[in-house]
């Protein structure tokens, strides 16, 4: 049973990850695309009946956590205290950001909370890297499972590594999403950039590979053939934009980040928080959760009310899908 | 300073201010749902009705959501000895706020903010019923975690940690649930006074009368309703949960030291922890001993009865559940007087009741978060009512020089958020329901 709930929280997380990954993305590339106020604009706009609820997905996340592995839960966040609190604010930035853009009419204003929206999300995709790095990498436990480290450990050249991987993925994510819902002379750059981006993220990708075999030690098993699934979407993904077949492009790169995300729980199962160096014991799936009944009880509620969710939110996001208009 | 109260301070300060949001969101969903099937069925004055509710109700959401992101992980961040002993079983309810309430409110409001010329009528209204439920679930959801930790039920202690047993028996707690009509109730009285409140400014502005009238008449009628049930029957009920599992809470909140049968009811008086006796007090002889036990005679325990290092801060608790009440009875006051006017059809061209009205607006929130603060200071020194203290339930390896940090922090950005909220706000009342 802790193993589905395993499954699940990395679930969530994926979908996270995918999710608001795009509204992330938009941001990263909006200012190498948008030249015009009405470009930033639409820019902003083409996440904004979805960024909310795609963030709901990581407070929902943080609350499964909580009900499936409190241990894990307390221990993680309370160690990580500062950088979770700053990733806290930069989410608050940028949800006051894209809601407050509108409510002026004034350049200045929309240029200031540009700023906020580009600077906040690009560090959120940083923060969200060197995390994961570090729960790649392994950290530092004491005695009793609370993290024993320093925050500069935290900004090991591994995770720093995994950090930037994880802004050019999702920008290109953003972009490839941002090709399905704009319009007019601005998609032309967006889909130059997705072509220049992709080497980057190809040869970013060989380089996490490399390290994390050399971070981790190398050893094959059957669950070693992700990373050719992780390959065929990266050529899918060009192939698709490359022939303008947008929504094919859209599904090769949702498809690439989740099997990045599918090595990275594979890698790290069963703990949940690994500890430093690596195969050393950590907060394992099977120590943090709760007595078999709270578990069971945690996990029918989480996955009943998940599929109900993953219901209404595809119908939704179908009645809302495509082009939006921006008006003068 | 001293980690506990650095921590306290910081869950107090955000939890305060985000709940300023909710109360707005519980109480306006129903008017904004109400408008929007109104529309739905050709009526023009309700579709900008309508549209004005709805961009109201968007920033508030905004706020709310943004402030609320720090709540969900601040159990985990500052109280990591408390999440860890009892995570089995908060943790569930606050999963199912995330799960059932939270997606609810945000797809759906994305629906409504930007789908009025994508999505087919019937999903346009129906977006604005889910959005209505997913508000009113989600403090559920809350106020259910809450009152396990004033009222733990449901559990078994296994070595160092307190397991879930059944989560209908948290869920279906009569604890919660009277808790939870008591702050609905008084999140309407809120949202209707704030409908009544814009409403009386425009009559007062002489413009939009007609929208004006309307906003008048439904957010009077609501708010006497709520105003009624907020008292009775759901604060009573919820007095009496209180009376019987938190003695001591009940008598800091009545200021009453020594244990008496006839116990009075103090409307007012300042209590004096060094004398144990209340300063100036006016006293409605045995009433307190009848709404605690319905009985003029009963014997009602006072804070004498009971060591020294169980009582919560008194005067705290005293005067937030006195600010409370005494607001509450004002808008009892407030709203059948508006109301009577409204049924001798002089309201529209009485300006005293419609400044009264107009001058009510913050008074709901105050009282709600008094009465928050009645709840939860008078919980102390538990968070876990009998079971777990405060003080043993923070982070091990938090200091208090990083908990100070992050409170300034949030103190910054909950000013420049409560500053654009007031003026984004003000602003769309401005501009009108055009």
């Amino acid at each position: 049973m802790s193993v589905v709930a395993f499954i699940v929280i990395a679930f969530m997380l994926t979908a996270y990850v995918l999710l608001d990954g795009y509204d992330l993305g938009v941001a990263a590339v909006t200012p190498l695309v948008a030249r015009t106020d009405r470009e930033r604009e639409g820019s902003m706009r083409s996440i904004g009946p979805f960024w909310n609820g795609n963030e709901v997905w990581l407070i929902a996340a943080g609350g499964a956590l909580f009900a499936l592995f409190p241990q894990a839960y307390a221990s993680a966040f309370s160690g990580f205290y500062l950088p979770l609190i700053v990733v806290l604010w930069l989410l608050m930035f940028r949800g006051i950001a894209i809601e407050l853009r509108s409510h002026f009419p004034s350049e200045i204003w929309h240029q200031f909370w540009d700023a906020c929206f580009f600077a906040s999300s690009v560090l959120l995709i940083l923060l969200f890297g060197v995390a994961l790095g570090n729960l790649l990498r392994g950290v530092p436990l004491g005695p009793q499972g609370y993290f024993s480290g320093t925050f500069d450990e935290l900004l090991n050249p591994y995770a720093l590594l995994v950090g930037i991987f994880a802004v050019v993925a999702l920008a290109m994510h953003g972009a490839v999403f941002l090709v399905l819902r704009i319009d007019g002379p601005a998609v032309q750059r967006v889909r130059r950039l997705v072509t220049r981006l992709w080497p980057a993220v190809v040869v970013l990708y060989v380089a996490v590979t490399a390290a994390t075999l050399a971070e981790r030690g190398i050893g094959f098993s059957w669950i070693d053939v992700i990373p050719v699934l992780t390959l065929v979407a990266l050529g899918a993904l060009l192939f698709f934009s490359i022939n303008g077949r947008e929504r094919g492009a859209f599904i090769a790169s949702s498809l690439f980040l989740a099997s990045l995300l599918l090595q990275a729980a594979v890698t790290m199962y069963p703990y949940l928080i690994p500890s430093l160096p690596p195969r050393k014991g950590g907060i394992s799936i099977f120590d943090a959760s709760p007595s078999p009944v709270a578990l069971a009880s945690a996990l029918t509620v989480v996955i009943v009310g998940l599929v109900v969710v993953i219901i209404y939110s595809v119908l939704v996001a179908r009645q809302m899908a495509g082009k939006i208009v921006v008006e003068d | 300073m001293d980690v506990v109260i650095a921590d306290r301070l910081q869950f107090a300060f955000t939890i305060m201010f985000h709940y300023l949001f909710p109360i707005t969101t519980i109480g306006l969903a129903p008017f904004v749902a109400l408008y929007t099937i109104q529309a739905a069925r050709g009526d023009a004055d309700a579709a900008r009705a309508a549209a004005f509710w709805t961009r109201i109700f968007a920033i508030n959401f905004a706020v709310g959501v943004v402030t609320g992101i720090p709540m969900e992980f601040q159990f985990g961040t500052n109280w990591a000895a408390f999440s860890a002993a009892s995570g089995s079983v908060i943790g569930q309810p606050l999963a199912m706020e995330g799960v059932y309430a939270f997606f609810l409110e945000s797809v759906f409001l994305g629906v409504l903010l930007a789908g009025k010329d994508r999505v087919p009528s019937w999903l346009y209204s129906t977006s604005a019923v889910a959005v209505w439920f997913g508000s009113w679930l989600s403090g559920f959801f809350i106020v259910a975690t809450d009152a396990w930790m004033q009222h733990p039920v449901g559990y078994t202690i296994v070595g160092n940690r307190i397991e879930l047993t059944s989560l209908p028996a948290v869920l279906l707690s009569p604890f919660a649930w009277w808790q939870y009509l008591h702050v609905v109730c008084g999140a309407m009285v809120a949202g209707s006074f704030v409908v009544a409140g814009v409403g009386a400014y425009y009559l007062l502005s002489k413009r939009e009368t007609v929208i004006a009238q309307r906003f008048v008449k439904v957010g009077v009628i609501v708010a006497l309703i709520f105003a009624v049930l907020v008292v009775f029957p759901t604060g009573d009920k919820n007095g009496d949960e209180v009376t019987k599992y938190q003695p001591i809470k009940l008598a800091a909140m009545e200021g009453l030291f020594n244990s008496t049968k006839d116990a009075p009811l103090a409307i007012i008086g300042m209590p004096d922890t060094h004398t144990d006796d209340l300063i100036d007090p006016i006293y409605v002889p045995d009433l307190l001993s009848f709404l605690a036990y319905g009985n003029f005679r009963a014997g009602v325990k006072g804070l004498s009865a009971y060591a020294t290092e169980l009582w919560p801060p008194v005067d705290l608790t005293y005067y937030a559940y006195h600010v409370m009440v005494g607001l509450g009875t004002i808008f009892m006051g407030i709203a059948t007087l508006a109301a009577l006017f409204l049924w001798r059809k002089r309201l529209f061209d009485t300006p005293l009741v419609l400044w009264l009205l107009m001058l009510v607006m913050p008074f709901p929130y105050i009282a709600s978060e008094a009465g928050w603060v009645t709840s939860e200071v008078g919980r102390q020194p538990w968070i876990i009512y009998g079971l777990m203290r405060t003080a043993s339930g923070v982070s091990p390896t938090v200091a208090s020089g990083e908990a100070v940090f992050t409170l300034i922090g949030f103190a910054g950005m909950y000013f420049l958020l409560g500053f654009l909220f007031l003026y984004l706000t003000l602003r769309e009342i401005g501009h009108g329901p055009v």
